[in-house]
């Protein structure tokens, strides 16, 4: 049966070279995003378990908005509301990085928090039974644990915000999804470069889960 | 070592420890029982500062946990605590767990620490387990672990909450064995049990506690003999 469609190989191939352009950038803004996203939420998941009220409630607001309000109209806001009232443009690259690391802290302070408060009590007291101080405790004893039950929640917060990256189409960041629309502008062979660049986000997201699951059985030593 | 003077506790309007007054003398083994909920963990723990005390005066080794200069931390390393559930570090080995206090606290050398704890393992039976984990220990061998954990700070008073209830009924003899030991080497214990075999054999004295007050105290062959208090004896009977 012909349905006027023929499937060309070629232009997948074809399309391979400029479509790593976009890779190379999308790897860029998860990396530099997720970063600043881990530092910021690790730091607002400690607040949130501070004994300050006030602090705790600063980052109870800044992960709640985050939490409730999708993630496009995040992007739009730093990039096309942000520079209204900051009265300078801010480039696509920075306001993309700026997106994923806003957007994957307020997720990430929610696995910190958890992390940590999942570990018993009795650890604590025990590291003040012998004479650390509270520092110490969290240092030497807390901190490496829950770093440990951080790992598989981080690794599927990493692979949702390399997603989300696609998003950053919207503000024109030539991205891997920006640069499919560009190919597919000039050559009009949307089915073979979607599929391209869909086997492009996979083969990213299958290496992270691998590394992510390697790291997680290393640190494993004590089943 | 110990003095205690009018200590309360509360918690919110849950009043927990009522007047208790209590000396402890250097090398004495004290045995303290009790129902559920009389507030044996709470005094222990407010002898470790693990609790504040809502009034009333502890004094540890003339130290007086209230005064604002007396440095909680290093009143926490005079007395060690031995948990119920041992509360041990499962990120470190058995060795690890045991030389922590030692190099971050008492600020040892690492081979200097390795080597007090190695000899602190060997004390309580666990030379061979050094490197093990936690996950790999038994119940015993764990509480041994967390009771070598605060011995390698040399403490002066060792506080033990119920240390064998947690165990399996064969793995209890190990653990108080080693208790025995150190009460017999002229450790000052403060042990909340209801194993009357150690009682009898190494405590100098039996305390008696319910709903946050002393009601009674003795040797363990008067208290348990001729127990006075009506609820002691309501106790006793259950517990033998
Ligand atoms: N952190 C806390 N907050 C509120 N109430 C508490 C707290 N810790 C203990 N309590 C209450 O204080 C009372 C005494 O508790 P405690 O643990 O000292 O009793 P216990 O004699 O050790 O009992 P058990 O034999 O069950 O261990 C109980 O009623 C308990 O519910
Ligand atoms: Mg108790």
């Amino acid at each position: 049966m012909d349905i006027g469609f023929d499937f060309k190989y070629s232009v997948m191939w074809e399309s391979v070279p400029m479509l790593l352009t976009g890779v190379k950038l999308t790897i860029l803004i998860t990396v530099f995003g997720l970063l600043i996203g881990f530092a910021l939420g690790a730091l607002s998941g400690l607040l949130k378990i501070s004994r300050n009220l006030l602090l705790r409630k600063i980052a109870g607001v800044y992960i709640e908005s985050i939490r409730g309000t999708p993630i496009m109209v995040q992007v739009m806001f730093i990039y096309f509301g942000l520079p209204l009232a900051l009265g300078m443009r801010i480039p696509p690259m920075v306001a993309g990085i700026a997106a994923i690391a806003v957007n994957s802290g307020a997720y990430i302070a929610e696995i910190v928090r958890g992390a940590f408060q999942s570990i018993e009590r009795g650890q604590t007291e025990a590291g003040r039974s012998i004479g650390l101080t509270h520092f110490q405790t969290m240092y030497y004893i807390i901190w490496p644990q829950a770093f440990r039950r951080m790992i598989p929640p981080l690794g599927n917060q990493f692979i949702i915000s390399l997603k989300d990256t696609s998003l950053l189409v919207v503000v024109g960041v030539g991205e891997l999804t920006r640069t499919g629309q560009e190919i597919i502008a000039s050559n009009f062979r949307a089915f073979e470069v979607w599929l391209t660049v869909a086997i492009m986000y996979l083969i990213m997201t299958l290496s992270l889960s691998r590394v992510l699951n390697y790291i997680e059985k290393k640190m494993d030593i004590n089943v | 070592m110990i003095q205690i003077q009018h200590l309360y506790k509360s918690f919110g309007n849950l009043e927990v420890l009522r007047d208790i007054n209590l000396e402890i003398t250097q090398g004495e083994v004290t045995v303290i029982m009790g129902p559920s909920g009389s507030g044996k963990s709470t005094l222990l723990r407010c002898i470790n500062l693990l609790e504040n005390i809502t009034s009333g005066t502890v004094i540890v080794d003339g130290h007086d946990l209230k005064d604002k200069n007396t440095n909680i931390n290093f009143i926490r390393t005079e007395a060690g605590m031995v948990f119920q559930q041992f509360n041990l570090f499962p990120h470190m080995t058995a060795l690890g767990n045991v030389t922590l206090g030692p190099l971050k606290v008492r600020k040892l050398a690492k081979s200097e620490a390795d080597r007090l704890g190695r000899d602190i393992l060997t004390k309580v039976g666990l030379a061979d387990k050094a490197d093990v984990y936690p996950d790999h220990l038994s119940g015993g061998q764990k509480q041994r672990v967390a009771i070598a954990r605060s011995l390698a700070l040399r403490p002066k008073v060792m506080l033990f909450d119920e240390p064998t209830s947690a165990l399996d009924p064969e793995l209890v003899g190990e653990v108080l064995e080693v208790m025995k030991q150190l009460g017999r080497e002229g450790m000052t214990m403060v042990v909340v049990t209801h194993e009357m075999g150690f009682a009898r054999e190494v405590a100098d004295r039996v305390i008696f506690m319910d709903e946050g007050v002393i009601i009674e105290e003795n040797t363990p062959e008067e208290i348990f003999q001729n127990p006075r208090n009506e609820r002691t004896q309501n106790f006793l009977r259950k517990v033998i």
